[in-house]
Order: C-alpha cells, then structure tokens, then sequence
C-alpha cells in the first residue's frame, strides 16, 4: 500500500510539470490548430536563462525566474513572427506551420548547443529537494510538492486570465473562430503573440523545474513530445484536458515503472496514445475539428 | 525592414548570450577520462561509444588541449626522435595517440607521458644496450586513419611494437593489421573483450591490453560490494540499451552470488531517454537493498543518486564502475558524497605520486586525464621490459615474451597475462571514493 501510495505522488508529480508544458501546446493549438512542435524549445530557453543569471549575476530564484519566463515568453512571440506569422499570411494549410516548428525546435536546440555547448549544468539549489514524510505513508521531496503547487498555481492564473481579462475573451473567442473574432474588431495578430507569450512563460516554468530535477541541456526539451501526448489524450486544445491528460500519463508512466517493469514505460505510453487516437480521435475533453481542417 | 529588424535581434540575443554562457564560472571539466570507444565496426561494440560524446570534454573546453601546443599536429608526419642517451641503432616503438580531434586531450597527455617513460629508459640506458625511440602517428579519431598509421609505423618505419590507441573501436579496426604483419600492439584504455580476442574467443595472436575488461570491472565491483564493504543485498539499475551496462550487470550478479550476496532488485531504463528513476528506486527501497549498483554512464548515475537521496534513501550505499566523471558532481551534489568507483588507476594513489611530480616537472602542467597517462606510460615501461626479457627486437620475440608476462610490476599496478585472452589478470582495481566535491583514492583491490 505505502509502495501504491509513493509511486501515485510520484506520478503527480512528473504529471504536473508535463501539465505546465502541456498546457501551452494546447493554448496553441486552439487558437492556430497546429502543433507547435517548437514549443520543447522554449522550455530550453528558459531553463537556460535562469542558469545564465543565476551564474551571472547572482540573482535569487525569484528574479531568474521571472526573467527567465519573460524571456521565454518572448523568443516564442519572436519565433512566432519570424517563422509562423510569413506562413500564416500566405496560406491557411496548418501542416505547413507544423512542418516549420519542427524546423525551429531544431534551429533552437542547436543554437544552445553553439552557445551553451552540449555538457550537462545543473541550476544551484534553488528549489529545496530535501526528502518529506507524508505521514509515514510515503517519502517525497519538497521539490515534487513544489511542483505540484506551482503547477496549480501558474494553471489557476491562466484560468483566471482566460476567464476574466478582455484578452482572455478574445482568447476564447479566437478558438472558436479565429475568423469570426478578427472580423469582429479583434487584432488577430496581437491576440496570437499574447497566446504565444503566455504558452512560452508557461514552459519555461516547466523547464525550470526540469532544469533542476534533470539538469539542464540542449536536447532537453525532447521531454516534451510526453507532454505531447498528454494534450492529445487530454484532447488537444482544451486546457482542463491537458492538465487531466498529463496527470494521467505521469500516474500511468510510474504505475508501469513500478509495478510491471521500467522497460514498459514507453510502451504504455504511446500505446495509450494509439489507442486514445483510436477510440477518441478529439481526446477526452477535445472538440471537434473536422469542421475546420 | 520590420522583418530584417527582428532577425538583427534574435542575432543579438545568440550572441549576448553567448557571451553570457562563456563569463559564468564553468565548472571543472570531467577530469575523469571517460572510457573512449571509437565506432566500431560491429553494433554489439558500440554501445558506450554513442553516449560518451556528450559526458566528454569537448577539445574546445578542455583546457589542455586548447593551451598545449601541439609538436605532433602533422598528421601522417612521426615524431622526431627523443634525445638519446644510450648508443646505437634504436629499438623503434610505434605509439597510435589522438593528437587531433574529441580525443585530443586524451591522446596529447598519452603521447606525453609515453615520451617521459622512453626519456627515463634512454637514461638509465636504453634497452638491449640501445636507445629507444617513439615513433608517434596521430589517428585522428578515426578508425581508418588509424589502419592507415598503423601499416605505415610497421612498413616504413620497422616499428618492432606499437602502444595505443585508447578506444576499444579502435583497437578492433587495426587488429587484423597487426595481427597479420605480426607486430604487437597494446591497448591502453581499450577494455571491450574483443580487442584482444574474436568473436569466436580465440585469441588475437598480436593484440594485448594493459586495462582491465568490463567483464572484470563487473567482478571488481561484486567483491568490493560483498567483501570490502560487507553488503549482501544488492539492487541495480542498468542501461537495458547498452552493451558496457549490461556486461558489468551480468558479470556483477555471478561473482556477487559467489561472495555470497543476494541480488534483491535487478532493474533497468533505457539511456538517454529516461530521466526519471523514482519508480525504480522507490521499488528498491521496498526491497531493503543496502547497496545500489550503477554499471552506467555519467549523467543517469548522476540523477540516480539524487532522486534516491530524495526520495529518502539515505542509508543505500551507490558502487559504480568506470563510468565515473568528475561532472557528476555538478547534477549530483552532496548526493555524490561517500559513494564509491571502481576506476583503473586514481590521482591519489600513493604509488603513482613521483609519476605526477615527473610529468609536472617535465612538461609544466598537471597530468588531468591520469587514466590515459598513467595507462599509456606504464604501457610504454611494460613494452620495453618485454624487450628486454626477449633479449631481441624481433616481433616475434617480443609477441612471446608479452604474452609470457608475469608479475610485472609495474607502476599503476602488478600485471600478469592471460595466454588465452591477452588480458591482464587479477589486475587490482583501484577505488575512488567521492569526498569533498572529487573522486579520491580510497583502496585497491584484487579479487
């Protein structure tokens, strides 16, 4: 039972930071319908922002952070304009903007491996990692709880964003019908690097997190095609099913580790992607976009 | 205009950042010489190879190799001779080192300390009365170079044995070579069984090591784990993906079970895309496991014994291999501290200190990667010895008196040879124990 109860907050845990990641894939695709590919990159990008200040000038985890996420949060409305917005204005096939976020996470991971060079660095201690007893039942680290919370937190203020600012109903508006919103007095384009914006801040606040759990490396943001699969099972494009998507994969990646072998991991995974694709092509919240491609 | 204004930025940015990345203080490059395999020719040979480019310096940070200048650079080009104190002819001894290229630093502090070997022999006399000369080609890296020097060294320059290289790939690129013009060659960090034997398992006639094989590693960490540190109820956890992982596992649980432990998690992940080991670990924990093996890689033993520290188990003892680098220090942390390494020589290592005071005083800088330096001077010592026991420059001759090895002491270590496997047995293994933010001698052991 304590061994079931260990490998459920373990699970939580790894689900909450593929939520934060997750969540920005979705974010994007509801309002452009594509997969942005690139987005594992802008979780590099901020990990590698709070390493280079936190070295450089010594900063606390609050101010790294910060710039961190503006940071991250920035190159993805400039990758946005330089590599989706010309594609946009020409045509309205998505598999086009797909093909070119591709394009970008590897532009990106080899920028870092230019600038930053492949070795792995770890953030300072910022995030305490010392072991928690939940209770006697189970041994945690204040690190996943940490998570966790900020997890909830970061997704509650996306939440509150979307539902109460002008530009949150502008947001909803666009992902019903990017179209109609524009002709309805909408800047389309501002609208979409404020989409951009957030789901770039948002992954940095994941790669942050991964930074210091996993290290910190060019190819790092490779652990976002899990992130991937979360939206898709959750139903790409809806904000709640990436969150329960990613959840669900975490708890599934560490039941099987756990309790079938490691070696199942990514078995399960994707096979639960398969099957998902199968049985629910829009996922478990997802709507439907056959309308629209 | 708006677009050429945004590109300007974004080239800013990569080039502050930059800048950025190369003023914060960087961390120590692994002094530790990650074991080197070339691409081999087989799949079944190549496993370590594949993840080792990330974990090892790179030339441009190493700073060795970026501040040394570099005599040998002329690629096809040998070495000059050195200076020679003993008269006559001199006894050539091919030396293939990695003077270019990622292993540069590696094969730069070899050719060095070959060359302060040959310089100590020429000055108590040479051997056979004669001086010894190095002849030195650089490989490049790359296995067809390598073939290339290797027939040159024996062709041209009548070399009668040659030391090197430091990768297993290598190695098993030029045996057929070697073996059919009958010149012995000596691997110094090349520890994958089929550098000195075939696939079959028959002996390469020509081809020896000095190291020790991963099979032994495996061996090497059963006894220390049972018998030195008195645990009996092992876990580990191992690369499924990969050959180096999955020999030392295999031959870890034989000899564990023969010094009496029990084997109570036997668990894998598959490298370089698992990053997170909780489930495993926490299932160790369950088990009671008083030791963890990791017969892995930098960066996954690194994470293991921080998520294990993390999730509490403090009193788990971490026993790994060769795989050990000093970088893991910077994802670990205080997780490092008090696990041990079983490694082929350590810096502290009593023995090997008027070494170090040689090399510093020779060439004015520190020997950083001592595995390969102190592998490629001994190399070089037990090469002559074998000439002298063979009383001729005949390859032959002294083919039959390095298998014919017996005892020798050497500086690192005592080496006898297999017959059957060009290998040396019952070689000690030295343990380096993490203390203090680096890897520290601790003991050597010998099954």
């Amino acid at each position: 039972m304590a061994t079931l109860i260990q490998q459920i907050i373990n699970g939580l845990s790894l689900g909450s930071v593929y939520a934060l990641i997750a969540v920005g894939y979705s974010l994007v695709y509801s309002i452009l319908l594509f997969s942005n590919f690139a987005h594992g990159g802008f979780l590099v990008i901020g990990g590698y922002i709070c390493y280079g200040v936190l070295h450089t000038f010594g900063t606390g985890i609050w101010v790294s952070g910060a710039l961190a996420l503006a940071g991250a949060g920035l190159a993805a409305v400039l990758t946005e304009r330089l590599a989706y917005r010309p594609i946009r204005e020409r045509t309205n096939v998505t598999l086009y903007l797909l093909i070119a976020s591709l394009g970008m996470s590897i532009v990106i991971e080899n920028i870092f491996v230019i600038v930053a060079g492949g070795r792995f660095r770890a953030l300072p201690p910022v995030i305490p990692t010392t072991p928690v007893n939940l209770m006697g039942m189970a041994t945690t680290s204040a690190f996943d709880l940490l998570s966790l919370v900020s997890a909830v937190v970061f997704l509650g203020a996306l939440q509150l964003f979307l539902s109460k600012t002008r530009w949150g109903l502008a947001i909803r508006a666009a992902a019903y019908d990017l179209r109609t919103a524009g002709l309805m007095g909408v800047n389309v384009n501002l609208l979409i690097s404020i989409v951009f914006f957030v789901a770039g801040a948002l992954a940095a606040v994941g790669g942050i997190f991964l930074s210091v759990r996993y290290t910190l490396y060019p190819q790092l943001g490779a652990i976002t095609i899990k992130a991937f699969v979360a939206a898709v099972i959750g139903g790409l494009g809806s904000l709640p099913g990436a969150v329960v998507g990613s959840l669900i994969l975490g708890l599934a990646e560490m039941l099987t580790a756990g309790f079938i072998s490691s070696q199942m991991r990514d078995l399960v995974v994707f096979s639960m992607l398969v099957i998902t694709l199968l049985v629910k092509p829009t996922g478990l919240f997802g709507k439907s976009v056959s309308e629209k491609v | 205009m708006k677009k050429n204004w945004l590109i300007g930025l974004a080239v800013l940015v990569v080039i502050v950042g930059y800048f950025v990345m190369q003023q914060k203080p960087a961390p120590e490059a692994p002094k530790e010489t990650p074991k080197q395999e070339a691409p081999a020719p087989k799949a079944a040979e190549t496993p370590k190879a594949e993840e080792k480019p990330a974990e090892a310096p790179k030339p441009a940070e190493a700073p060795k190799a970026a501040e040394e200048p570099k005599p040998e650079e002329k690629p096809a080009e040998p070495a000059k001779t050195e200076e020679v104190k003993a008269g006559g002819q001199p006894v050539k001894i091919g030396y293939l080192a990695a003077l270019t290229g990622d292993w540069a630093a590696y094969g730069q502090t070899e050719e060095k300390t070959a060359r302060l070997a040959v310089e100590e022999i020429n000055a108590k006399g040479g051997v056979l009365g004669r001086p010894v000369e190095l002849v030195v080609y650089d490989f490049r890296t790359r296995a067809e170079d390598a073939v290339n020097a290797v027939r040159r060294m024996i062709e041209e320059d009548k070399v009668v044995a040659i030391v090197g290289a430091n990768g297993s790939g290598i190695n098993i690129a030029t045996a057929p070579i070697v073996n059919r013009l009958g010149v012995s060659q000596v691997g110094t960090v090349s520890t994958n069984p089929l550098v000195t034997v075939d696939e079959k398992g028959a002996v390469r006639p020509y081809s020896f090591r000095i190291c020790f094989t991963d099979p032994y590693q495996g061996k090497l960490i059963a006894f220390f784990a049972a018998k030195e540190l008195k645990k009996m109820n092992a876990a580990i956890l191992y690369d499924v993906g990969n050959d180096y992982s999955q020999g030392l596992r295999e031959f870890f649980m034989a000899s564990y079970g023969e010094y009496g432990g029990k084997v109570v998690a036997d668990l894998g992940f598959r490298g370089g895309q698992d990053v997170d080991f909780r489930a495993q670990l926490t299932e160790i924990r369950e088990k009671g496991a008083d030791v963890l093996v990791l017969p892995n890689m930098g960066k996954e033993m690194a994470l293991i014994m921080k998520q294990a520290r993390e999730l509490g188990l403090n009193e788990i003892v971490f026993v790994g291999g060769d795989g050990y680098g000093e970088f893991m220090w910077e994802i670990a942390g205080e997780a490092m501290e008090g696990s041990y390494w079983i490694n082929h020589v350590a810096p502290e290592d009593p023995a090997m200190q008027p070494f170090f005071a040689a090399y510093k005083e020779r060439w004015n800088d520190e020997c950083k990667e001592f595995v390969n330096g102190v592998l490629g001077y001994d190399s070089v010592y037990w090469v002559v010895d074998a000439i002298a026991r063979a009383g001729s420059d005949d390859p032959k001759a002294i083919r039959d008196a390095l298998e014919a090895t017996k005892d020798l002491k050497l500086h690192h270590a005592t080496i006898t040879m297999d017959p059957a496997t060009h290998n040396p047995v019952d070689k000690d293994g030295v343990v380096l124990i993490a203390k203090e933010g680096k890897g520290q001698f601790f003991t050597k052991i010998k099954p």
